[in-house]
């Protein structure tokens, strides 16, 4: 059986695991081709121009897998942990999937109610009837979920030349999306740490202000941001137009930073932002960078 | 204490009646204007959506005016709506002025009769079970004037607008179950059709502020009403009510429509909004109009959904995102191309005999 993966959203997070996961139950898994521009126009066809970027270029992928596999894996995140949901967008995702594709191919999409577990063990039923076999499956795949992007360097603590981007892994993590930003910041000589690379307890405290986001992701965003906060040299904040939860947490890291006077750069992106556009902004925040961290006479001479 | 909150329509007039069955003073803000608009979009986060802004300006516009404990719904934190207090409250607090902020949470009935309201106002919670059964009465009331105007407003319009005033005066009167059912009797004779019928039909569906509040929808159901369209909706305060306290069997029939297209409930009223547009459609209206602010989120995934669902049926869907620079005649022109199809498809199905 070819089964799909669209590569998107979730698969920046999970993708590993679900290539392991497929292929240990016997299935042929068929990845996606990496963003561009064909499926980002696929994607803007198929759905209203008002949602987020991210799911737009997911509308392109499942189209785009639609005509060469049997099934499509496409889970469905609806909360986890205690009660942290994904956002609306992602919830639907999985309907608005069915109603582009669902004539065409099967959409196997296990809703994650709080049991990742469960959720994938369920669906793995999809493909044998052999129970051993979907735990051993499990088994094997369970050790890709682990967050293994944690890079030794930032584990002692991060220099003063690194910038924390702060964005949704389905957006820096797309090379479509987020090269541009991620290569800039390295031109200029800035190191960049995402959270990502921040360990998982940090992600998922609840203490503070955290405690009242009750989105997943978001929560790990803002977690992410405090624990920066005292460490990096500034931020650079990576927002999709459209994306409701980030325009609120977007707000609260500003509010934080401008307290402490930390450099803030929101950047707000759709399928219009050009290639140029950003790459004039972050020039020009890294500008900003350098000059705070001269001596004050070396400021006034540099003008 | 001076309380107040955000205009939700003509459902203010219960929620102030409620308040003052408490023993509130209610100030309440001067009705939503341009000015109020502005001023919430000049506080408010860039991206944020309308609702925010509106309600933002109602507060500022109520500091204005004197009020010190200003009242906000909170939702269920699926959606943008749940966090809006939080915010509020900082944007609020930069201003300077003195005030309590209660953001008041759904979706514990218990905990607003025992806990919160006794609380605030220093009642017993016998007095506030009492005002939310007359809140519920009074709500109803107003769902049915809103009914009753559509009605009369698509065959009549000058009149209807021109007895509309006396009627908003009755039902700011209405204040025990007596009064509110001779009021309903009142206003069932004032709207009477005498035998006319509206020509079309359009279901409005969508986010509640905007299907409720008249200034955030521009007035949508008087356009639709001007071009002779009734217009039936099924969102209104009372609904919203009921299914707080879990005795809203439309939501139940509306989740079960929905299924065939939405299987989980993304926050938000998307299945609510699908349900209703499918409701709407086997009752046979002529058009369905889908009104939210714009990149709410549960609505978007909606939207996707009604697509669909007006392509299967045959029935035509205007769907409108609202945002602060959404103008009013761009508004009425689309309207009225929507009306001008929908008149199109009836005279057609008129001629080829359906």
């Amino acid at each position: 059986m070819r089964i799909g993966l669209p590569r998107a959203l979730l698969y920046y997070r999970y993708g590993r695991f679900w290539e392991c996961f497929l292929a240990e139950l016997g299935a042929e898994v068929v990845l996606s081709r990496k963003t561009d521009e064909e499926i980002l126009a696929r994607g803007l066809a198929a759905v209203s121009s008002e949602v987020c970027l991210p799911i737009k270029i997911a509308a392109g992928h499942l189209l785009e897998l639609a005509d060469s596999v049997d099934a499509i894996f496409f889970p469905r995140m609806n909360w986890l942990g205690d009660k942290l949901f994904a956002c609306p967008k992602m919830i639907g995702i999985v309907d608005v999937a069915a109603m582009l594709v669902g004539n065409r191919v099967k959409l196997i999409a296990p809703i994650i109610n709080g049991n990742f577990m469960s959720a994938h063990l369920k669906a793995g039923f999809e493909f044998t009837r052999d129970p051993f076999r979907v735990s051993q499956a499990w088994k094997k795949a369970k050790s890709e979920l682990k967050n293994t992007s944690i890079r030794s360097d930032h584990a002692q603590g991060v220099r003063d030349s690194t910038v924390g981007v702060i964005g949704h892994f389905y957006n820096l993590g797309d090379d479509f999306i987020g090269r541009t930003i991620i290569t800039t910041f390295r031109r200029c000589g800035y190191d960049i740490i995402t959270k990502e690379e921040i360990p998982d307890d940090i992600l998922s405290r609840d203490n503070g202000f955290a405690k009242n986001i009750r989105w997943i992701y978001e929560r790990e965003l803002y977690n992410a941001f405090e624990y920066l906060l005292n460490q990096v040299a500034g931020f650079c904040v990576v927002v999709s137009m459209g994306c409701g939860p980030d325009s609120l947490v977007a707000e609260f890291m500003r509010e934080q930073a401008q307290k402490r006077s930390v450099p803030f750069l929101l950047l707000v992106i759709d399928e219009h932002t050009g290639e140029a556009g950003l790459v004039t902004r972050i020039e020009a925040f890294v500008e900003l960078l350098k000059r705070r961290k001269m001596p004050r006479l070396a400021r006034m001479t540099a003008l | 204490m001076k309380v107040a909150f955000p205009w939700f329509g003509y459902d203010t007039l219960a929620l102030q009646g409620f308040l003052e069955d408490m023993g509130a003073e209610v100030v309440l803000p001067p009705s939503t204007s341009r000015r109020t608009m502005e001023l919430g979009v000049k506080f408010a986060p860039e991206l944020i959506c309308m609702p925010f802004k509106i309600t933002l300006g109602n507060f500022i516009e109520a500091l204005e005016e004197g009020a010190d404990t200003l009242l906000m719904a909170a939702g269920a934190r699926k959606c943008r709506f749940g966090y809006y207090h939080y915010l509020q409250e900082r944007a609020l607090r930069v201003l300077g002025k003195d005030f309590t902020f209660v953001p008041i949470t759904q979706y514990s009935a218990y905990d607003f009769i025992f806990r919160l309201m006794p609380g605030l106002f220093g009642v017993s919670s016998a007095r506030v079970m009492r005002g939310v059964y007359l809140l519920l009465a009074k709500s109803a009331l107003t769902r049915d004037f809103r009914r009753l105007l559509n009605r009369k407003r698509a065959v009549d319009f000058d009149q209807a607008e021109k007895l509309k005033e006396s009627a908003i005066a009755m039902l700011r009167n209405a204040r025990t179950l007596r009064e509110i059912k001779n009021v309903r009797r009142e206003l069932g004779r004032m709207f009477a059709l005498n035998g006319r019928k509206p020509e079309l039909r359009v279901g409005l569906v969508g986010e509640i502020f905007f299907t409720v509040d008249q200034f955030a929808n521009q007035e949508i159901e008087r356009e639709l009403a001007r071009l002779g369209v009734e217009v039936v909706f099924e969102r209104c305060l009372y609904n919203h009510l009921r299914h707080l306290l879990k005795i809203d069997f439309g939501y139940l029939r509306s989740r079960r429509l929905a299924r065939s297209y939405l299987k989980e409930c993304p926050g938000g009223e998307a299945l609510r909004t699908t349900g209703e547009a499918i409701w709407f459609i086997r009752n046979r209206v002529d058009g369905l109009v889908h009104v939210f602010p714009f990149t709410c989120m549960p609505e978007n995934i909606a939207l996707e959904a009604l697509q669909r669902l007006s392509e299967r049926a045959g029935v035509p869907l205007l769907s409108l995102s609202f945002d602060e620079h959404t103008s009013s005649t761009g508004l009425i022109t689309r309207l009225e191309a929507f009306v001008e199809l929908l008149r199109r498809r009836q005279s057609a199905g008129r001629i080829s005999g359906n």
